[in-house]
């Protein structure tokens, strides 16, 4: 019985390792042939020429050079997260990414690590910017590629702005209410989204907290610090610049009605990314002459500040071929590829590598050059804390926007307060 | 060994019914077998989700990321949650005026459609219009019709001197909740007007006869032949919408994403916004699990008053 055994086992063993020589062949055999294709999953970007240039030059480009089709899915917009969040779930899906704010930390379990290609690049293209680091290294871990900020900033008419006697646009939100009463008499009130959007209500609720010394969660990402003086002073300010200067329907606006009512010239001052300035070129010119961009105001803190929009580039985990999908990244992100791609979008894209900061792409519309230098001043909801699952948590809860909303619908300081106060207590409690 | 001749005669040669074959065709087992493919496709697409629902509701579960059981942790939270209630509130209001409205008005255009007049079908089909154009291009079309700047009545109030600049619809709290009830109300009016008028189209004329020679008033007929008859009917489409209405998700989503400060979200739009805007699955799912008891409650108490009572 014995030997029956050991002579199977002896057999099994001679076998099991030709099995596995062979198989081991078979695997480097798969490792080293390249994929045929790879998908790279994107949100249509409001500006077309840029989903058509990656779809048409780019991938072509790479398919002629290394024999793989780059398959550029894109997801309609305000939809890419759940997507995401489908392929991070279920492991099948795109072997690429675009990734925003905080998720390359959400998904982080299931998004490859790129850090020697994202310094690579960095060292490349002459450094990153400092801020984006906040959204893509996770536990000291890159997890995602920087491509570059949608930052939204202030969009204003110039003329309308010149006709109320002011010339540049206002350094402080004190100066901008002055102005913003001044316009309203005269039938051009601000509209300013307060509503449920994905972007245009953060884009300006957050830096305004911050301009007046507020915040949401302390440096540590635990303590509650909504509950200040600073915070009563950003929403009194709010409420007032709401009053004076703006009409009720923005409470109830979504990311596309500020678009809409300022090329309808309903409002002579929003805040967006660059899309207006370039839809009102390209379709409304005489409203494309008159429209200026300028950086967030200062607070009573001195300081001015902007939300960090940031799309990058990650890898999942479950990707055919991680390396495969690595090296496109480094060839997508080489000057000679992205920066043609920097530029059919007319810098809506401001890059987070230094060496773009001189690029032609900022002169070739110099109302452009504010979203080049809100760069610096520019984070993440929920900073200074570290970005977090609870922050997500608050973002989709709208707990600061709510918080302004309410007041500006007329609730007290000191209750929208008590109610922010109360859901982010609930929120950030140690688990 | 002895042999008997047979007649020469032709005998047909019994038909082979397998033993399979009988069996299947046994009344208990052929109906099992029609039952099962259906059970089947519930259990996986319907059961089955519904079971994880339950699961992830009990844990912890950031999204790509291990769950940990937690109980009814999750819940606990929701009750302290001050929009948990607000979104509470808010479904309750949508559905209870949504539903009246639309069972009302459902009853007259099914009264009014089963007339006789000119172009009878033709108007008829196109009263199934709201119905089936999908429901976000249609919402769509809302956005614009209750836009400030752009909307027919708000240009019809400045152009007449009633109001300038007249009511906003979606900013303004109250307004928001009554405009998206009349865009659901427009919406499901068709599936109640179609499916009561079939419900009306099986009463026999011989009994409103028979009513009228008893000296029965118009209302009469309504209120003693109509009603009682069409009740079946009321409670099934009542329940399709309440069940539908209460879950609701595409309008809000497209109008106001649960704005003006979450005076609009509902148990599907909030469990959706902190599942996959918050990454918080666990959440989420006891959010959208805790629509199950009142909407349960709503169906058992429906069925108790509706039940045809059994003369």
């Amino acid at each position: 019985m014995a030997n029956i055994i050991r002579a199977a086992s002896r057999r099994d063993v001679l076998s099991i390792t030709a099995i596995s020589a062979m198989g081991g062949l078979l695997g480097a055999a798969r490792a080293h042939a390249a994929p045929k294709s790879m998908t790279l999953m994107h949100e249509s970007s409001f500006i077309p020429p840029y989903d058509a240039y990656m779809k048409t030059t780019l991938a072509q480009a790479y398919e002629k050079a290394t024999g793989i089709k780059i398959n550029y899915d894109t997801v309609s917009v305000g939809s890419l997260q759940t997507r995401v969040t489908t392929a991070a779930e279920t492991g099948s899906g795109p072997d690429l990414t675009c990734v925003a704010f905080n998720w390359p930390y959400l998904f982080d379990e299931k998004l490859v690590d790129v850090s020697d290609i994202a310094e690579e690049i960095g060292k490349k293209g002459g450094g990153w910017h400092e801020n984006i680091k906040e959204a893509v290294i996770v536990n000291g871990k890159w997890k995602a590629v920087p491509f570059g900020n949608i930052g939204q900033l202030m969009n204003y008419r110039i003329d309308w702005f010149n006709e109320v006697g002011v010339k540049d646009f206002p350094e402080t939100w004190d100066e901008l209410l002055e102005a913003g009463i001044k316009l309203k008499k005269n039938d051009h009130p601000f509209g300013f989204e307060l509503g449920h959007g994905f972007g245009d209500n953060h884009g300006w609720l957050y830096p305004l907290l911050w301009s007046f010394g507020g915040r949401e969660v302390d440096t540590d990402g635990k303590t509650v610090a909504i509950d200040s003086a600073e915070t009563a002073r950003a929403i009194d300010f709010c409420r007032n610049f709401y009053e004076k200067t703006m009409f009720e329907d923005v409470l109830g606006w979504t990311d596309v009605s500020n678009n809409k009512a300022f090329l309808a010239e309903q409002i002579s001052c929003t805040n967006n990314a660059e899309s207006i300035l370039f839809v009102a070129k390209k379709d409304f010119p005489d409203i494309g002459k008159v429209t200026g961009q300028a950086q967030n105001p200062k607070g009573p803190t001195g300081q001015r500040f902007h939300i960090l929009n940031p799309w990058s580039h990650s890898v999942f985990t479950y990707a055919q071929d991680v390396k495969a999908a690595k090296d496109f990244l480094v060839w997508l992100m080489d000057p000679k590829q992205v920066a043609g791609w920097y530029d059919v979008a007319v810098s809506y894209y401001a890059p987070f590598l230094n060496m773009f900061d001189q690029s032609p792409m900022w002169t070739a519309e110099p109302r452009n050059l504010p979203y080049r230098d809100s760069l610096a001043t520019s984070h993440l909801p929920g900073w200074p804390a570290p970005i977090s699952r609870p922050q997500s948590e608050s973002v989709a809860k709208y707990v600061v926007v709510d918080m302004f909303a309410k007041a500006c619908a007329g609730k007290s300081t000191k209750e929208v307060i008590a109610d922010a106060k109360a859901q982010l207590t609930q929120i950030f409690k140690p688990a | 060994m002895s042999s008997t001749t047979l007649p020469a005669v032709y005998i047909p040669k019994p038909r082979r019914i397998s033993g399979f074959r009988r069996w299947t065709e046994r009344e208990d087992v052929f109906s099992w077998l029609m039952i099962i493919p259906p059970v089947l496709f519930l259990l996986l697409l319907v059961g089955y989700p519904f079971v994880y629902g339950i699961w992830l509701s009990l844990e912890d579960r950031p999204v790509a990321h291990a769950g940990k059981f937690v109980g009814l942790a999750n819940f606990i939270a929701d009750f302290h949650d001050p929009v948990f209630w607000q979104v509470v509130q808010n479904t309750f209001v949508y559905t209870f005026f949504a539903t009246v409205l639309k069972m009302v008005g459902g009853l007259g255009l099914a009264l009014v459609m089963n007339q006789d007049f000119r172009f009878k079908n033709t108007i008829r089909a196109m009263m199934l219009l709201p119905f089936i154009v999908p429901t976000v291009l249609s919402t769509i079309a809302w956005m614009w019709l209750l836009d400030p700047a752009f909307a027919p009545v708000n240009w019809f109030l400045r152009w007449s001197g009633i109001a300038n600049p007249g009511p906003s619809w979606l900013g303004n709290p109250r307004l928001a909740m009554m405009s998206l009830i009349i865009v659901n109300v427009w919406r499901g009016l068709p599936f109640y007007g179609i499916t009561l008028m079939a419900g009306l189209q099986t009463i026999s004329p011989e009994l409103y006869e028979a009513a009228t020679i008893d000296g029965a008033s118009t209302w009469d007929r309504f209120v003693y032949v109509t009603l009682p008859l069409l009740k079946p009917v009321i409670f099934i489409v009542t329940m399709f919408s309440v069940i539908f209405t209460f879950a609701d998700f595409q309008l809000v989503y497209v109008l106001t994403r649960g704005g003006p400060a979450n005076a609009t979200h509902l148990f599907a739009t909030y469990a959706f916004d902190v599942a996959m805007g918050g990454g918080q699955l666990g959440m989420g799912a006891s959010i959208a699990l805790a629509m199950l008891p009142p909407l349960a409650l709503i169906i058992i108490a429906m069925s108790l008053y509706m039940k045809p009572h059994k003369s």
